[in-house]
C-alpha cells in the first residue's frame, strides 16, 4: 500500500458522469473524514444517487478521481470489491431478501469470506450467532428473528437494511433516504441510531426531510445539476440564495 | 424453522418414494407372473427409467431457475452432451459387431469412408474416461459460456435467449456429418454396456435402479447445496441481485458455480437416458425440448426441488398417454399447460397444494380461536 | 409442330434467296446416318450442314432431339406430332416407326450437332435466332464455323448480335494454333472485354505451344477478368445478404416493437408471421376459385388482411394473457411459447401438416442482370417491401400520437402512466401493431419460403438475434442488426459453408452480447437502470 495522498476517508475530485450527453455529475468534488457524518441534500436529478453509484462501483465516471482511504481507486473496482473494502450502501427503497428470514438476512451480511466455496462449506459459528443477537437487539428486530423479511413493515425493513449494513462492519455507510415512509417516531429513532453509528464510522446520508437533517445536526452538502452548490452547517446552507432558489423554495 | 421442517419432510417423502420405486419396479417386472395385475411389462421399465432421467434434468433446471433466477432455455444441450459422451462409449463397445464389421470405426464412419478414428473419439472405449466426460463436457461448456455471460451481467430474458441460441447452434453443428458424431442419425444400435447386453431385461432393471440412485443422489446434492449459506446467497441473488453485490458477494462467481453444477447434473441425466432409449441424435438439442423442461419445473413448482421431480413425472406421463391416445391434441395440451401454469399456478402443483393446506389450516385455527386472527406485524 | 413448319418455311425462303444450295451433297450424306458408326454420323452432319439444303436444319435438330430415325437404308424425321417425314424429300412417309431406330449420338456427335446448328442458324433473319446461334458457336468452338461466322459478321447490322458473333469467332481463334498471331491477340482482347466465367476458362486454358506474347496477354486478361468476377461475386453475395437481411428485418421489426415498448418476449411472434403466410394462401385460393382475374394483385389484397388478422390475434393475446404477466418477463416468455405451440397445432389441424402452395405473380418472376450478377424480381420486391415497411413504421412512431405514446412508454413507463397515457391500452395497440407487422412479413415470406405450420419457428431465433444485437427501443438498431447479420451470413457462407457460417455468426452474437449486453443501439440512463 502506498502512502495516502489524502487524509480523507473518501475523496472525490472532479468526478463527471454523463449519459448520452446529459451530465448526471459535473466535476463533483467531495471529501469525507473518518467518523464523519455528512448529509447530502438537493433536488431530484441533482446527482445524489449517481454519486452513490460511483462510490459503490455501479457506475464508472467518465473522468475524475474517487479514492477510498487515500489509496484505493474506486473507479477501477467492482461492487463486490468495494463492499469488501468497507463501504456499505442502503438503497432508497428498502431492499432486503424478502424470502429469507430476518436472521438469514443478517447472516448473509455478516463480515466474512464471500467466495462460493467458503459459503458452501461454512458452518454456523457461536461468534456469528452472538453478533446476530447483538445486531437484532440494536435494530429492534429480536422478536421477528424467524419471520420472513418480506412480512416486515416498511419501517422494519428500513431498519433491517441498516442492520445488514452494520453487519458488514463497513468503514463508510451510504444511506439513501432512510426516513422515507416512516412515522415521526420512527424517523426520530432512526436519527438517533445514525448518530450513534457515526461515532465510530463515516456516514453519508441522502435525505429530503429537513427536520430529519436538522435532527442529525451535521455538516450539509447541497448538490445541484451534478455539482456542489453549497456546503456547511444546515443554517449556513439554508441561508444560501441559490439553495433556496433551486431547492428549498421561499 | 418451519420451512426447515417442511423441507425435511419433503426429503423423506422423495427418498421413500424412490426407494419404493427401486424395489417395486424390479419386483413387479421380474417376480410377478406375466398376465397378473401386478406384472409390469418389459417395455415399461425403460420408459419409467426415462422419466427418472427427465426428473434429474428438471432438478438441474430447478436448481438454477428456482433458486437463482437463471432461466436457461438451453439445458437440453447439456443433457444431450452427456448423452453423446455415453453414446460414444456405447458405440465403441459395438466393436466388430457393426454392419460393416470394422473393429474400430463405428458404422457411420465406415459409411463416410473415414480411415481413422478422430482424435476426440480416443479414450471413449474406456468407461471411466467416458464417465468423466459425461461430467466434464457439459461442465466445461457451461463454465465457458457462463463465464462470458455472467461476467458481463447478461441477465433475464437476454440470458434465456442466448442459451437458446447456444443449443440451436449446437444442434446445427451436430447435424453435420463432418462433426464426426453420426450427423442426422446420431449414435444408435448399441450392443453392450460394461459387458452386459443393452437390450436384456436384467440390464434394463439395473439401469433403472441406477437412474433411481442418480436421481436420489442428485436430489440430496441439491438439497444440501440450497441448505448451505451458498444456497442462501443464490436465493438472495434471485430476489435482489444488486443488493447481494453491494454486500460484497461476487454474484457472477455464484452464478457460474451453480450453472456449471447444474449442467453436470443434466449431463448425468443424459448419460443415463441414452442406454435406456437406445439412441442419441441432434434433435435432443432442439430449442423446443429445452423449453419443455422448464415447463416441467413450472408445473411441479419452481424452487422446491421435489416439485421439479413431480412436474417431470406428471408432464411426461401425460405426454406418453396423449401421444398414444390423442396424438394431435398433445401440442394443444402442452401449449395450454404453459399458459395455464404461468397464469393461474405460478407456484406449480406444490404451490397450489401448499396454498390449499394453508387455507384449510387457517380455517381450522380460526374455528378454534374465538377472536379473529391478526398478524402481529401488520 | 407449328414451330417446326415455320422454321422449315423460313429456311426454304432463306436458302432460296441465297440460292447456294448444292444439289446432291445433302442426298449423298444421308446414307452415312444409317451405318450406325459414330464417325460416319459426324461426317454426315458436317456434309448436311455444309449443303445448306432446305431440310438441313430440321434434320440436325431432329438428330439432336433423338427424332432422326434410320431403317431400311433410309433416314426419316419424326415431327412433333409423331408423323414420319422422309428426310430426303420432306414428304410424309407411311412407314410405321417400329422398324426404325433412332440414330445414336454420343458427346462427340453432340458437339458436332451444336456446331452445325450454330453454323446453320448464324444467317437466320431472326436476330434472336442469330444470337442463339452465336452463343452455340461460342460454346462449341468448331473451327468449321469460321467462314460462316466471317460472312455473318460482315452482314450483321445488330450491334449486340455482332458482338456475340465476334466473341464466338474469338473463342475459336484464341485456341487455334494455326491462326495468325495478330488474330489471336485480337481474340484475347475480345474475350477480355466479354469478361465472364467462360472467357476466363478460354483464356486460362490456352494450348501450351502458344507464342509467349500471346500467353502473356492472355494471362493478363485472365487476371483482369478474375478480379472483375471476384468483385461481382462479392457484390452478388452482398445482394444475397441484403435480401436475407430484409427477410430478417421483416421478421424482427414487429418483435422489436413489442420487446421495445413492453419489454416482453413474444415467443409466438413467429406464429404471427405464419398466420400472415396462411392468410396469403387462403386469399389466393379464394381468388383462384371466384375471381381469377384478380390473381396478379392477390398479394396486395392479402397484405391488409394479414395485418388485420395477425394484429387482432396479437391484441387478443395481449388482453387475455400477457397483460396479467407484466413485470414477469420470463413467465411471459413461457406463456407465449405455449401459445405458439397451440397456434402451430391449430394451423396444422386446419390446413394439414404439409407445405401449402402459394404462387408468385408473374410480375415477380424473372431476374434482372446487372454486370455479372443476377437479381431475381421476387427478392427485389421483398427488399423494397421491407424497407417500405421500415420507413412507414418509422413515420408512424415519429408522427402519430400512438407513436408518441409508445415512445413515451418505452422510455419511462411509470412517468408516461402518470402523465395520463393509458399504458395498458398503448400496450395492447403496440402488441397489435407488432403482430400485424409480423403478419405482413408473412405475406412477403410466403413468396420465398415454404408455407407450413413450422414457418415461424424458422425465424424466431434469428429475429431474436437481430433484436438482441441491434438493441431495444430503437428501430434503427433493428435495421442495422438485420442487415449486418444478413450480409455477414452471406459473406461467410462461401468460406465456411451455410451451417458453419450460421454457427459462427451465432457464436459471434453470443460474444457480442457479452461486450454490449443491451445491444448496439441501447437506451441508456436512469430509466433503463430502474
Amino acid at each position: 500500500m502506498t502512502a495516502p495522498v489524502t487524509p480523507a476517508l473518501l475523496y472525490l475530485d472532479n468526478v463527471t458522469v454523463s449519459f448520452d450527453g446529459f451530465r448526471a455529475l459535473n466535476a463533483l468534488s467531495l471529501a469525507i473524514d473518518h467518523a464523519e457524518m455528512r448529509a447530502i441534500i438537493g433536488p431530484n436529478g441533482a446527482g445524489k444517487t449517481t454519486m452513490m453509484d460511483v462510490i459503490t462501483g455501479k457506475t464508472r465516471p467518465n473522468e475524475g478521481t474517487a479514492l477510498f482511504e487515500g489509496s484505493y481507486d474506486l473507479t477501477t473496482l467492482d461492487e463486490a470489491a468495494i463492499a469488501e473494502l468497507g463501504i456499505g450502501r442502503k438503497f432508497q427503497t428498502p431492499t432486503v431478501f424478502e424470502m429469507h428470514t430476518v436472521e438469514d438476512n443478517l447472516l448473509l451480511a455478516l463480515q466474512g469470506a464471500r467466495s462460493p466455496l467458503a459459503a458452501l462449506l461454512s458452518r454456523r459459528l457461536a461468534r456469528e450467532r452472538e453478533r446476530i443477537d447483538a445486531l437484532l437487539e440494536r435494530v429492534r428486530l429480536t422478536p421477528n428473528r424467524h419471520r420472513r423479511a418480506g412480512e416486515l413493515s416498511h419501517g422494519q425493513k428500513q431498519w433491517l437494511e441498516i442492520g445488514m449494513l452494520l453487519a458488514q462492519e463497513p468503514k463508510l455507510l451510504l444511506i439513501d433516504e432512510p426516513a422515507a415512509g416512516m412515522t415521526d417516531q420512527e424517523t426520530a429513532d432512526t436519527a438517533d441510531l445514525l448518530r450513534e453509528i457515526a461515532k465510530t464510522k463515516a456516514v453519508i446520508v441522502v435525505e429530503h426531510d429537513m427536520t430529519f437533517v436538522r435532527d442529525l445536526g451535521v455538516k450539509v452538502t447541497c448538490l445541484h445539476e451534478g455539482s456542489m452548490l453549497a456546503e456547511g452547517s444546515l443554517d449556513v446552507v439554508s441561508a444560501n440564495e441559490r439553495v433556496v432558489e433551486v431547492y428549498l423554495g421561499r | 424453522m418451519k420451512t426447515r421442517f417442511f423441507f425435511d419432510r419433503q426429503t423423506v417423502l422423495v427418498l421413500s418414494f424412490l426407494t419404493a420405486a427401486a424395489v417395486l419396479v424390479p419386483a413387479m417386472n421380474g417376480l410377478a407372473a406375466p398376465g397378473s395385475a401386478l406384472h409390469l411389462p418389459d417395455h415399461i421399465v425403460p420408459l419409467l427409467g426415462k422419466y427418472l432421467c427427465f426428473a434429474l434434468l428438471a432438478l438441474s433446471v430447478d436448481l438454477i431457475w428456482g433458486f437463482c433466477g437463471i432461466l436457461s432455455l438451453g439445458h437440453g444441450a447439456f443433457f444431450a452432451l452427456g448423452g453423446y459422451a455415453m453414446g460414444m462409449y456405447l458405440m465403441r463397445q459395438i466393436g466388430p459387431r457393426g454392419v460393416y464389421s470394422d473393429p474400430i470405426l463405428p458404422d457411420f464412419m465406415v459409411f463416410l469412408n473415414w480411415k481413422d478414428l478422430p482424435w476426440f473419439w480416443q479414450g471413449f472405449d474406456w468407461f471411466p474416461f467416458a464417465a468423466l466426460m459425461v461430467l466434464l463436457v457439459p461442465g466445461c461448456l457451461a463454465f465457458v459460456f457462463g463465464w462470458f455471460a455472467f461476467r458481463s451481467r447478461v441477465t433475464g430474458v437476454y440470458f434465456s435467449i442466448i442459451t437458446q441460441a447456444m443449443t440451436f447452434a449446437l444442434m446445427l453443428a451436430f447435424f453435420r456429418n463432418d462433426m464426426g458424431l453420426g450427423g442426422n442419425n446420431g449414435l444408435t444400435d448399441f450392443k453392450e454396456i460394461l459387458g452386459f447386453p443393452v437390450q436384456a431385461g436384467s440390464t434394463r432393471i439395473a439401469l433403472f435402479v441406477l437412474s433411481v440412485a442418480a436421481l436420489a443422489g442428485g436430489y440430496l446434492l441439491c438439497r444440501w447445496v440450497v441448505g448451505t449459506k451458498f444456497g442462501k446467497v443464490l436465493v438472495a441473488v434471485r430476489d435482489a441481485e444488486s443488493r447481494t453485490r453491494f454486500l460484497g458477494y461476487r454474484v457472477e462467481h455464484y452464478k457460474l458455480a451453480v450453472f456449471t453444477l447444474s449442467a453436470m447434473l443434466a449431463g448425468v441425466a443424459g448419460a443415463l437416458y441414452v442406454p435406456q432409449v437406445g439412441i442419441i441424435n441432434p434433435s435432443e438439442f432442439a430449442p423446443a425440448s429445452s423449453i419443455e423442461v422448464v415447463i416441467w419445473v413450472a408445473v411441479g413448482g419452481r424452487g422446491t426441488l421435489v416439485g421439479a421431480i413431480l412436474g417431470a413425472m406428471v408432464v411426461n406421463a401425460g405426454k406418453t398417454w396423449f401421444t398414444g391416445a390423442l396424438p394431435e391434441f398433445w401440442l394443444f395440451a402442452l401449449g395450454g399447460l404453459f399458459v395455464f401454469v404461468t397464469l393461474f399456478m405460478p407456484n406449480g402443483i406444490l404451490g397450489a397444494a401448499g396454498d390449499l393446506w394453508e387455507r384449510s389450516s387457517q380455517k381450522l385455527r380460526a374455528a378454534r380461536s374465538p377472536k379473529p386472527l391478526t398478524h402481529a406485524a401488520e | 409442330m407449328i414451330r417446326l413448319y415455320i422454321l422449315l418455311r423460313v429456311f426454304v425462303l432463306l436458302v432460296g434467296m441465297t440460292g447456294v444450295a448444292l444439289a446432291g451433297e445433302y442426298e449423298d450424306a444421308l446414307p452415312k446416318f444409317t451405318t450406325g458408326n459414330y464417325s460416319d454420323t459426324e461426317e454426315a452432319i458436317g456434309a448436311v450442314a455444309a449443303s445448306r439444303h432446305p431440310l438441313s436444319l430440321a434434320l440436325i435438330e431432329a438428330l439432336q432431339d433423338g427424332r432422326l430415325l434410320a431403317g431400311m437404308g433410309q433416314v426419316f424425321i419424326r415431327d412433333a406430332a409423331g408423323d414420319l417425314l422422309n428426310a430426303e424429300t420432306g414428304q410424309p412417309h407411311g412407314a410405321t416407326s417400329r422398324d426404325l431406330k433412332p440414330i445414336r449420338v454420343n458427346n462427340r456427335i453432340r458437339r458436332a450437332i451444336e456446331a452445325a446448328l450454330g453454323g446453320l442458324t448464324l444467317l437466320s433473319t431472326n436476330a434472336g435466332t442469330r444470337m442463339e446461334a452465336a452463343r452455340a458457336v461460342f460454346r462449341s468452338r468448331d473451327a468449321a464455323a469460321l467462314p460462316t461466322l466471317a460472312h455473318a459478321i460482315a452482314q450483321e447490322s445488330d450491334p449486340t448480335v455482332r458482338q456475340a458473333l465476334q466473341q464466338a469467332r474469338a473463342a475459336i481463334l484464341v485456341g487455334k494454333a494455326d491462326a495468325s498471331p495478330g488474330d489471336r491477340l485480337e481474340a484475347v482482347e475480345t474475350l477480355r472485354v466479354r469478361g465472364d466465367q467462360d472467357a476466363l476458362a478460354l483464356l486460362s486454358n490456352l494450348p501450351a505451344d502458344s507464342v509467349p506474347e500471346l500467353t502473356e496477354s492472355a494471362r493478363k486478361a485472365a487476371d483482369g477478368i478474375r478480379s472483375r468476377l471476384a468483385f461481382w461475386n462479392v457484390l452478388q453475395n452482398v445482394w444475397y445478404g441484403v435480401s436475407l437481411g430484409s427477410v430478417l428485418l421483416l421478421a424482427a421489426i414487429g418483435l422489436a416493437i413489442t420487446f421495445g415498448t413492453m419489454g416482453v418476449i413474444n415467443m409466438a411472434h413467429g406464429e404471427m408471421v405464419m398466420l400472415g403466410a396462411y392468410t396469403t394462401f387462403v386469399v389466393q385460393e379464394l381468388i383462384r376459385t371466384y375471381v381469377p382475374g384478380l390473381f396478379e394483385i392477390s398479394l396486395f389484397i392479402a397484405l391488409p388482411l394479414a395485418f388485420l388478422i395477425a394484429g387482432a390475434v396479437g391484441i387478443f393475446i395481449e388482453r387475455t394473457i400477457i397483460r396479467f404477466l407484466y413485470g414477469r418477463p420470463l413467465e411471459t416468455l413461457l406463456a407465449t411459447w405455449g401459445l405458439s405451440l397451440i397456434l402451430q397445432q391449430g394451423v396444422r389441424t386446419i390446413f394439414g401438416p404439409t407445405n401449402r402452395e402459394v404462387s408468385t405473380p408473374v410480375w415477380m418472376s424473372g431476374a434482372l442482370d446487372i454486370g455479372a450478377m443476377s437479381l431475381t424480381y421476387n427478392r427485389i420486391a421483398i427488399v423494397v417491401f421491407a424497407f417500405s415497411v421500415f420507413a412507414i413504421l418509422l413515420l408512424v412512431l415519429r408522427y402519430t400520437s400512438l407513436g408518441l405514446y409508445m415512445r413515451a412508454v418505452t422510455q419511462n413507463r411509470r412517468m408516461a402512466g402518470s402523465m395520463g397515457i393509458r399504458t395498458n391500452r398503448i400496450d395492447a395497440l403496440a402488441f397489435g401493431l407488432g403482430s400485424g407487422v409480423a403478419g405482413i412479413a408473412g405475406v412477403a415470406l410466403s413468396q420465398i419460403d415454404n408455407v407450413s405450420p413450422n414457418l415461424g419457428q424458422g425465424y424466431i431465433i434469428d429475429s431474436f438475434m437481430v433484436v438482441v444485437f441491434g438493441g431495444v427501443g430503437n428501430l434503427w438498431g433493428t435495421l442495422v442488426g438485420s442487415m449486418t447479420l444478413g450480409i455477414a451470413n452471406k459473406l461467410l457462407e462461401p468460406y465456411a459453408g451455410a451451417v458453419l457460417g450460421k454457427i459462427a455468426l451465432l457464436i459471434a452474437i453470443i460474444l457480442f452480447i457479452q461486450r454490449r449486453p443491451r445491444g448496439l443501439f441501447a437506451l441508456r440512463g436512469r430509466a433503463v437502470e430502474a
